[in-house]
């Protein structure tokens, strides 16, 4: 049985002025860990807010956790988190007392909202600063509030705008991996929207690529690596020319990367042809990676496509 | 050890019902208000004056009764005051239901009016926590994101400066109303002013639907902290140094000051003139003495046609509303 939809959109447009920023959206999303993924200004950050009813839509229908998004907006809201990307903090108040505002907010009773608040805080990785005035935090712990803020309530689907923004790689690192564990592990639907491919990349099973409001793609990861299965990258320790020759005799491109990496286009469906070239070279490899780089090249391709059609 | 080691609960509980939420901000905002000091201080100031108007309550309704410990204390100062005020009171005494009903409605009034100023001050002290403060910190668009809508976001803070200045002014009124009497030497004493409650509520609730609502629009009107209390304190002085100025040259200019239109609306509720008219054909004594008070005190004190502060208000609230329409909104 197919899973529920969790997002469904009919020719979902939004238009501002003379700018239309959703241009007949038309999407059925399961549930899952979803990448958005565009340039700036593509309308990523517009169909987010158009789901969750902050901007009211120009035309076209949605619908949100199987409800009419437009008619019920506080029911839908009840189940869904928000990390907006700009800081939305009420000054004056410290963390754990507004996560347990944000949690009273979404209807949870005070001791409830007060427990849960700990909860969460516990579960992003904030300690006793959570004791301190928000005005004082640095952006990495904003960023851990606004995600505690986000789920506090437990909700069923989670959108996250560009929630690794002014973070250094440590702190990217882990609140990717508390992301990634709310689907993987607790079932919570994440629609992270970014412009960094490699952070879509290393937790979404779902692609949804938007640029000039229009989708241009919406595939699950898998397939779109699949679609560029025919290319992969080595890692050699030596005779990288020995290699590179090997692979021309089997007519299959191969480039010396800046990185000292082997970029071979080998166009099978598997690997095995290219290890059978390495085991007659009697080359170990110190790493092979399938299909590097196809988020990104997918991703170019598709924005080329969508510039020349315009 | 990874972060995420401590472990996700999820919660299954029932939701509280929207009012309960809209309630959470009202709470949330009174409380962010009585974190100032200032703020306290005010407060206290109010209730200190229901204080003394309870006090004051119980004197006066001590000298409505006979053999009272004011009549007797009266008599140990001077037995000639003892006379008079016991005649007083022996007229008084077969007619409550004029002098209480007189006496607390006529003191209400003025107790109402000059408690009010305190309360708006302490309005322009809280302004920049109702909206302003959102608006430069992005918060409505959390407020957005959560079970709630614009209009339950807009309910919370009108709620918040409902409360405040429940807090400062109707609370402190209505506590002075009902300690007065429950010290008045006579439980009638609650039955007979009802009137003066009454007054006091239905001018209360108006006052304060009128301030939170234009409170809320001068909030809204910038983002920045410290110009919305500006505005709203050069509105109250500017408006109170016109309306004298405007009685004498173009009276409809008055109506620019939201305290000159309570004012008549106080009047027109309380209509104190006809307590002072009663009391002058009705009560020996005390009567000829209210006939001492000059005819045009008499008349500023008479209920005044409410045309022009209803059109005043009015056109205020309409302003207060568009602002906040315009400048409210999720982004």
């Amino acid at each position: 049985m197919l899973p529920p939809l969790i997002i469904e959109t009919k020719d979902l447009s939004k238009v501002y002025g003379e700018q239309r920023a959703l241009d007949g959206v038309n999407l059925q999303v399961a549930p899952g860990a979803i990448g958005l993924l565009g340039p700036n200004g593509a309308g990523k950050s517009t169909f987010m807010k158009c789901l969750l009813q902050l901007h009211p839509i120009t035309s076209g229908s949605a619908r949100l956790l199987g409800r009419e998004v437009g008619r019920e907006g506080r029911e839908i809201r009840k189940r869904v988190g928000y990390t907006p990307e700009q800081d939305c903090h009420i000054p004056g108040m410290v963390g754990c007392e507004y996560a347990t505002y944000c949690a009273q907010l979404s209807g949870l009773p005070f001791q409830a909202a007060r427990q849960r608040a700990h909860e969460m805080l516990d579960f992003v990785g904030m300690g006793q600063e959570r004791y301190r005035k928000i005005d004082t935090y640095s952006t990495g712990m904003k960023q851990r509030l606004k995600l505690a803020q986000a789920i506090v309530h437990d909700p069923e689907i989670v959108f996250l705008d560009e929630p690794t923004n002014g973070l250094d790689p440590r702190g990217q690192a882990q609140i990717l991996e508390l992301i990634q564990s709310l689907w993987r592990k607790y079932g919570i639907t994440v629609v992270l929207s970014s412009h960094l491919l490699q952070d879509v990349d290393s937790i979404c099973d779902q692609i949804i690529i938007i640029a000039r409001g229009k989708v241009l793609v919406h595939d699950t990861l898998e397939n779109l690596k699949a679609r560029r299965r025919g290319a992969a990258e080595v890692v050699v320790a030596e005779r990288h020319q020995e290699l590179q020759a090997a692979c021309g005799q089997e007519g299959w491109a191969c480039e010396l990367l800046p990185n000292g990496h082997l970029k071979v286009e080998h166009k099978c469906d598997s690997l095995n042809p290219l290890l059978k070239v390495l085991d007659r070279l009697k080359l170990a490899p110190l790493e092979i990676m399938p299909s590097p780089n196809a988020l990104e090249e997918t991703f170019v391709q598709a924005l080329e496509l969508s510039h020349a059609a315009a | 050890m990874p972060l995420h080691d401590i472990s996700y609960q999820h919660w299954d509980g029932s939701h509280l019902g929207i009012w309960r939420r809209r309630l959470v901000i009202a709470r949330a905002g009174v409380a962010a208000c009585l974190q100032i000091r200032g703020m306290r201080h005010m407060v206290v100031m109010c209730w200190f004056a229901a204080l003394l108007m309870a006090t004051l309550l119980f004197l006066v309704g001590q000298l409505l009764v006979a053999d009272s410990v004011v009549v007797l204390w009266a008599g140990n100062l001077n037995p000639q005051l003892q006379t008079f005020v016991r005649l007083l009171t022996t007229w008084l005494e077969q007619h409550p239901e004029i002098s209480v009903r007189t006496t607390q409605n006529i003191l209400f009034h003025y107790f109402g009016i000059y408690l009010l100023p305190i309360s708006i001050f302490a309005l322009g002290t809280a302004i920049p926590l109702l909206v302003t403060r959102d608006l430069a910190s992005n918060a409505i668009i959390i407020y957005s994101s959560k079970a709630l809508n614009r209009g339950d976001y807009l309910l919370g803070k009108f709620s918040t400066a409902f409360g405040l200045l429940s807090l400062t002014w109707l609370g402190p009124v209505c506590a002075a109303w009902f300690a007065g009497n429950l010290v008045a030497p006579d439980w009638r004493f609650f039955w007979h002013s009802r009137a003066a409650l009454g007054h006091t509520l239905v001018f209360g609730l108006a006052t304060l639907v009128v301030l939170s609502l234009l409170a809320l629009g001068v909030s809204s009107l910038s983002s920045k902290e410290k110009s919305t209390p500006v505005f709203w304190y050069l509105w109250w002085i500017l408006g109170g140094v016109v309306a004298p100025i405007a009685a004498h040259t173009q009276p409809w200019l008055r109506h620019v000051s939201f305290n000159y239109n309570l004012d008549q609306l106080a009047l027109a509720i309380f209509r104190p003139a006809e307590d002072i008219r009663i009391a002058q054909e009705n009560i020996p004594l005390l009567g000829d003495m209210l006939k001492n008070i000059p005819a045009e005190t008499l008349a500023a004190l008479s209920a005044p046609p409410l045309i022009g502060a209803s059109i005043g208000l009015g056109l205020m609230l309409l302003l207060a509303v568009t602002i906040v329409n315009r400048k409210v909104k999720p982004e």
